[in-house]
């Protein structure tokens, strides 16, 4: 279990991380010319990228730490803060599902580092499940 | 013992109290919001240093054969300037790039600044990708304008640049907005409309994303000054202007060689 929440931690690390860097990028980018091999800009660019002129890479940001500070505090012993990282776990996985839709079919192109923050978000999920599917065993 | 769980309960929250200023230092460094004005301008420093390279060795990194087998796009080209001037800057656009839209402002200047001296040449080339499904039609309707007036060409050129936030994004209806620039610029509409749907615009279109295909841009907004592709750090106009100075200079030192800046090849 402790084990499964120092993952929960390291993910939601990496996760903010790559938010950090995407907040950064949004204010910060030089712009780069747009190529026939779509990129980053396509979708950093897109009118997705803010929601009420609040970059989404700051809401992922917030959302990563909130899930680093809920794991950090499951870590030593506070059952609540695991549920309420659950419940956020399920939150991102569904907003990061709907963020792989629009790249794929409404933008029509892909940016690394927001697949990376899928990945992590993922795996915040993927932790939560087996973490539940252990206590049931467990239980059992 | 009753202390000890106690000190470790505040544990975390002092490691996510030292995270939280951790994560606001770095976004307030990077974004420039503190202290780190030195570290931006250090980088706009770097950018501007690249634009002040001096014109040769931005010459030296061009490529350096000229594409003489290149078709030579649509015909009568849409060009400022003098068709005889010794330097052709020749701009490979595509309506629905965010770069285009923001080098549109230095290439109005540069058509400015030299008038006549310089011939300048815009080719359409719409990027056949999704998130750009627009583009095509884009360049289509500006060829359409032209067909009217070529005064209204560059018109509706620059309405679509200014306004590309508007009428780009997915959701928006880009053909209404587009009538709305053509009646602003003083365009017949149902012609405009008309030339839209016929086929000599799209086959100036195609014209000049055949000669773009032929140069390999794979990229907008790309500029070639005298057939010589320019890097995109220097599409500015600091740049733009120490590369047209410097071919302004080579083609009045060497009159022999005056007119390699057509792009009609």
């Amino acid at each position: 279990m402790p084990v499964l929440k120092i993952i929960a931690i390291a993910a939601a690390l990496a996760g903010l991380a790559d938010s950090v860097y995407l907040t950064i990028h949004h204010y910060t980018a030089e712009p780069v010319p747009c190529s026939i091999i779509s990129g980053c800009e396509t979708v950093l660019t897109s009118e997705y990228a803010e929601i009420g002129g609040v970059p989404l890479a700051a809401l992922g940001a917030a959302a990563y730490f909130a899930a680093f500070s809920l794991a950090l505090l499951a870590t030593f012993g506070n059952r609540t803060a695991w549920t309420l990282f659950g419940v956020q776990s399920i939150i991102m996985a569904a907003v990061t599902s709907w963020l792989l839709y629009l790249q794929a079919s409404v933008i029509g192109a892909f940016c690394q580092f927001c697949l990376i923050s899928a990945i992590t978000s993922f795996t915040l999920l993927i932790v939560y499940i087996i973490s539940m599917l252990l206590q049931r065993k467990k239980a059992i | 013992m009753k202390n000890e769980p106690k000190k470790s309960s505040n544990v975390p929250y002092i490691i996510i109290g030292v995270v939280l200023i951790a994560v606001l230092g770095v976004v307030a460094l990077g974004t420039g919001l503190i202290g780190a004005g030195w570290w931006i301008s250090n980088k706009s420093q770097q950018t501007a240093n690249s634009a002040n390279r001096p014109a040769n060795s931005t010459a030296a990194a061009r490529t350096p054969q000229a594409p003489v087998n290149a078709p030579p796009g649509a015909q009568p080209p849409n060009l400022l300037g003098s068709p005889t001037a010794s330097v052709t800057v020749e701009e490979f656009a595509d309506f629905q790039c965010g770069s285009c839209a923001a080098a549109h402002p230095a290439m109005k200047e540069i058509q400015q600044v030299y008038g006549s001296r310089i011939k300048f040449i815009f080719r359409n080339y719409p990027l056949a990708i999704p998130a750009h499904a627009k583009a095509y039609d884009a360049a289509v309707a500006v060829e359409a304008a032209g067909m009217q007036d070529r005064n209204k060409f560059w018109a509706l050129q620059d309405q679509l640049f200014v306004n590309q936030a508007a009428w780009s994004p997915p959701s928006a209806n880009h053909r209404q907005l587009w009538l709305d620039y053509a009646t602003k610029i003083g365009l017949d509409t149902a012609r405009f409309q008309s030339d839209m749907a016929g086929i000599a615009a799209k086959t100036r279109v195609d014209q000049d994303l055949a000669r773009g295909k032929a140069l390999g841009v794979n990229s907008t907004p790309s500029i070639y000054i005298n057939n010589q592709p320019v890097p995109f750090p220097d599409v500015n106009v600091q740049s733009l202007r120490r590369i047209i100075d410097a071919e302004l200079q080579r083609a009045a030192s060497a009159p022999a060689n005056t007119g390699t800046g057509t792009n009609t090849k």
